[in-house]
């Protein structure tokens, strides 16, 4: 009896482990996600730095998200990793961080870049086959440094002028009745670019005035005095925020109070405004608006919009004050959907020439909308992204919707 | 001829080239260097009184004097502690250029790289028909015209004021008569240095504040003290109303160019009259 007993005990037990043995795994538990590199160049330090550090929270938290889910290429999932390096708005900052992130880091994409170093980053990634996602600038087109057969691995995801053209068509479309916007730029900022921007305002009828100031500018008023004399109303900055302010705040010193002010580029945080210019000079402020759950002609996945959402409420806690910045929605993680659907469809995380063949053209769909890369229509290039073209004003102390006017690619 | 706002404009942005020059005229005239982070205490000051008002709660004039003698000891230290240490004017001139970076980053570290403003203090426009002002800078009128007029007292009036001007125009002999020259270079410099954290101050109000708010007040005032002679108190003053008013004027007519013209009207000036306008005129 008791030898039938042990038996019986030996064949349960074996069963139990032959049992445990064969049932179906939890595929997630076992499975480890593999970790791709990103490097993102960027002003951590100098005057550009605000710039760069009030990404990084938001940026970090939409990752975290991102990498939950992960993304499957090949029957495999994979997560992403970034790592940024100071590149201080400079040319030679550009080169450095560059070159860190590629050969020490090991980051095998660049993304998220907005400096004023494009030539420097994009020569460092094109020579070692690394796909880098960045913005157009002057240097950026035809007649500046960019020559799509020498730099076939730069993919311009965030249009700089054209996205400057569309925030000029939107300030035109909500004021209607306005005389004449003044463009305000420095000489920095002097470059072919501007020819694609001055042809397209010609054509749509547009009526504008360009001023062009020296660098570090700090009295404005001969400057808008040469506004109020060419007829203007509306002034509006290309990305510098010191002059923006500048500019916002003398004007209502000079009694021009009833001039809309603003710039490209985020609102960073309207009580920096309204702290440096004052609370009634500081109304109706334009700037870029990225709130994807604002967008009115821009149609957004509402789970992309629900995940910045949530980004926009676990930075309000951690930084103990409510976020209201958003352009980080139209940069890091816009590069990031483009890049993780590129390697979907090209079935590869390695082969940046089949990356690249999948974003030529392609059509993705990512935080700021579902666009197509223009096909060689912009600047000869085969790869320049849409964006939603979305305005917004400061409102009392808050950051409201304006106006919004979607990118077409230019001819 | 420009409208009314230009003139405006240039009077106030000369009352600041003015002050930034004096102070380092004054430093130069005693210490035979050029203070390279005078920008930078400029900067200090605008910083030191951002906080006051807005976390102390100090009223804005008091502000502004209590900053003026904080900083006055910042640059008695920096005299102590780093220039008198360092030997030889090209070493003395490498150290406060470090200083430059050093106050940057110093500030940056401690208050952030955030544009802040004091857009709350003497808000109001005054309406004259043609042009308008704001309290604000017409503060920095008041402002001007109280430190050019004490300076001119302590100057021509006190036993200080002769001291330094004896001193500057001929140190041996001063401190045969019994000057200490040494205690005078470090009241002089605590006194430029205090000049510039409270123009600082005064344009706090005016332009956004953050550390790197230094750097063109400080090649604005190189260039008025250029143009009316290194040394030259009378000189800074001058300079300092010339470069405000051709600034706004030039700008106004030639936009961008005017950069270009003031940069060549100093290599001009450098050509046919190194001393500057007024040059040497305290020695």
């Amino acid at each position: 009896m008791k030898k039938w007993y042990s038996i019986a005990t030996m064949v349960v037990i074996t069963a139990m482990v032959f049992g445990m043995a064969s049932a179906p795994k939890p595929a997630q538990a076992a499975e480890k996600p593999i970790i791709i590199k990103v490097g993102t160049p960027t002003p951590l330090s100098g005057p550009a730095g605000p710039w760069g550090q009030i990404g990084i929270a938001p940026s970090e938290a939409w990752l975290a998200l991102f990498n939950k889910e992960g993304f499957k290429v090949g029957g495999k999932t994979y997560n992403f990793q970034i790592v940024r390096a100071d590149d201080k708005n400079t040319p030679e900052g550009g080169t450095a961080a560059a070159k860190k992130l590629i050969y020490e880091d090991k980051c095998k994409f660049i993304v998220s870049h907005w400096s004023w170093n494009f030539p420097s980053v994009s020569a460092v990634a094109n020579q070692a086959k690394v796909i880098y996602l960045t913005r157009t600038g002057n240097e950026a087109v035809p007649g500046g440094v960019y020559d799509p057969k020498k730099q076939p691995y730069t993919v311009f995801a965030n249009p700089s002028h054209e996205e400057f053209i569309s925030d000029l068509f939107a300030i035109a479309e909500a004021f209607p009745n306005y005389k004449r916007i003044g463009i305000n730029d420095s000489t920095i900022g002097k470059g072919v670019g501007w020819d694609y921007v001055d042809r397209e305002c010609d054509k749509a009828g547009l009526r504008y005035h360009h001023e062009w100031y020296p660098p570090g500018t700090q009295d404005f008023t001969p400057y808008l005095t040469r506004y109020k004399e060419a007829g203007c109303d509306i002034i509006y900055g290309a990305g510098d925020v010191m002059a923006a302010m500048l500019v916002t705040k003398q004007r209502w010193e000079m009694g021009l109070k009833t001039w809309r002010t603003g710039t490209s580029g985020g609102i960073l945080n309207p009580m920096m405004y309204i702290s440096v210019c004052g609370m009634e000079a500081s109304q109706g402020f334009m700037g870029q608006y990225f709130a994807n759950w604002d967008f009115k002609k821009t149609k957004v996945d509402p789970k992309k919009i629900k995940r910045c959402q949530e980004v926009m409420k676990i930075v309000s806690k951690q930084q103990g004050t409510p976020y209201t910045y958003t352009a980080w929605i139209g940069w890091f993680p816009h590069h990031i959907e483009i890049l993780a659907q590129a390697m979907q469809r090209a079935g590869t995380v390695d082969d940046p020439d089949a990356i690249m063949a999948a974003i030529r053209g392609g059509t993705f769909d990512t935080t700021i909308g579902k666009f197509t890369f223009s096909g060689a229509k912009t600047y000869g290039s085969p790869i320049v992204f849409g964006t939603p073209g979305c305005m917004s004003q400061i409102k009392g102390t808050k950051e409201v919707y304006l106006s919004e006017h979607p990118l077409a690619a230019l001819p | 001829m420009p409208p009314a706002a230009i003139w405006v404009d240039g009077l106030i942005q000369s009352c600041i080239y003015m002050t930034m020059a004096f102070g380092m005229v004054l430093v130069f005239s005693i210490l035979g260097i050029l203070n390279w982070a005078h920008g930078q205490f400029y900067m200090l000051g605008a910083i030191a009184v951002y906080y006051a008002v807005t976390a102390a709660g100090i009223s804005f004039p008091v502000s502004i004097l209590l900053t003026g003698l904080l900083i006055a000891g910042l640059g008695i230290m920096v005299k102590k502690g780093i220039i008198d240490r360092v030997q030889g004017d090209l070493y003395v001139g490498v150290a406060t250029i470090s200083l430059i970076f050093f106050f940057e980053g110093a500030a940056n570290m401690v208050v952030g790289m955030e544009d802040r403003g004091l857009s709350m203090v003497l808000i109001g426009v005054l309406d004259l028909g043609p042009f308008s002002v704001s309290y604000q800078k017409l503060a920095v009128l008041v402002f001007t015209l109280v430190v050019m007029i004490s300076m001119y007292i302590v100057l021509n009036r006190t036993k200080i004021g002769l001291a330094i001007r004896a001193a500057a125009q001929q140190p041996v002999a001063a401190s045969l008569y019994g000057i200490s020259v040494e205690r005078l270079s470090l009241v002089v410099m605590g006194i430029g240095c205090g000049l510039a954290a409270m123009a600082g101050g005064i344009m706090a109000p005016i332009y956004p504040i953050n550390p790197f708010m230094g750097g063109i007040p400080m090649i604005m005032s190189l260039l008025a003290i250029v143009i009316g002679g290194i040394g030259s108190l009378t000189g800074a003053i001058v300079g300092g109303l010339i470069l405000g008013f051709l600034n706004s004027v030039i700008a106004y007519y030639l936009s961008y160019f005017s950069e270009v013209v003031l940069f060549a009207l100093v290599i001009f000036i450098l050509l046919v009259r190194p001393q500057g306008l007024f040059g040497a005129a305290l020695k």
